[in-house]
């Protein structure tokens, strides 16, 4: 490894040779005895002790925010959104119940044999006649 | 659950235990705020994301895969997703670090050096891109490899590696003037 190498390093990982690529470790620590090349690595310690001194975030600040979280996953649950909702069990009861009574329908319609019995028929002509009389017929 | 390694307490955050999730909240947070804080600058900002990350991780719990990535490493990648985001949207953003209160207090003299060249690493920090405070941020302040850096930062080592020199590069650079100007005014 050449000066310019080792001063390459340095400048891009910092004054901490243990935190360089470890192919370049050992090598760097054999010319780390020079001078040269430790007052390069005292030049880049000092901004990498700026690093150290950042602020940090507070237990309480944390805290805090990991509460708002908390309490953004217990709304989610409360509130899904409108996809979720529709497959929950409340609103699927009127539908399930519709479906039911279709169904049974069906069956029973293909399951009882075919006839018009003469008096339902009657029934359904009687309900149209007085519908033409009444106030809501089209007469 | 205390002593489980951050990939198995997500594989119970996956089954929906709460417990778990709380558990890496508690080891995490603090983190996942300070880099968002060193990208947006801005500790409002910076707690919504911190938030915001943590419910994307529980919604996309099943998401996640260990042995693609570390949790850290992936939620590294959520944060910094966020808040260059967030960056991107609103590019003049107020320097705002006064918020904090720092845990344990150094002796006045000290407090006060410490003060001023935190103000000097803020100062010069504005001056890179989203991206090389997202590097700084990982490699210097947040002890990550370069290897794991460029990973969260979802980069080859290469382009890593050129990003983090060149913003060190700027740093020094502006961290010199501020000091320089200091001392002559």
């Amino acid at each position: 490894m050449t000066l310019d190498q080792f001063r390459q390093l340095a400048e891009i990982w910092g004054g901490d040779i243990d935190r360089w690529p470890a192919a370049t470790q050992s090598p760097a620590r054999v010319l780390a005895t020079d001078d040269e090349a430790r007052r390069i690595l005292n030049e880049q310690l000092r901004l990498d002790r700026l690093f150290s001194i950042a602020s940090d975030v507070s237990d309480h600040r944390a805290g805090r925010i990991g509460f708002a979280v908390l309490q953004g996953i217990a709304k989610e649950d409360r509130d899904p959104p409108w996809f979720g909702r529709l497959f929950r069990p409340a609103p699927l009861f009127p539908v399930a119940s519709l479906a039911c009574s279709a169904m049974v329908g069906l069956w029973l319609a293909g399951a009882l044999p075919y006839q018009q019995p003469q008096q339902a028929l009657s029934v359904v002509s009687m309900v149209f006649d007085s519908a033409t009389v009444a106030w809501w017929g089209v007469q | 659950m205390d002593e489980l390694s951050d990939e198995k307490l997500m594989a119970a955050v996956s089954a929906r235990q709460q417990q778990a999730f709380r558990i890496l909240m508690g080891r995490h947070m603090q983190r996942a705020v300070r880099v968002a804080q060193r990208v947006v600058r801005n500790s409002a900002e910076a707690d919504d994301i911190g938030q915001e990350a943590f419910l994307r991780v529980w919604s996309h719990a099943a998401s996640f895969d260990p042995n693609v990535a570390q949790f850290t490493t992936w939620l590294y990648r959520i944060v910094l997703n966020l808040a260059f985001d967030r960056a991107r949207r609103r590019p003049l953003v107020p320097i705002d670090e006064a918020s904090d209160v720092r845990a344990t207090d150094p002796e006045p003299v000290e407090c006060l050096i410490a003060d001023e060249e935190r103000r000097a690493l803020e100062q010069a920090m504005a001056n890179l891109s989203q991206r090389q405070r997202g590097a700084i941020a990982l490699f210097h302040m947040e002890g990550l490899s370069g290897e794991e850096s460029a990973k969260a930062m979802n980069l080859s080592a290469k382009a890593f590696e050129s990003l983090l020199a060149r913003a060190r590069a700027t740093l020094r650079e502006h961290v010199q003037k501020i000091q320089n100007s200091r001392r002559y005014a």
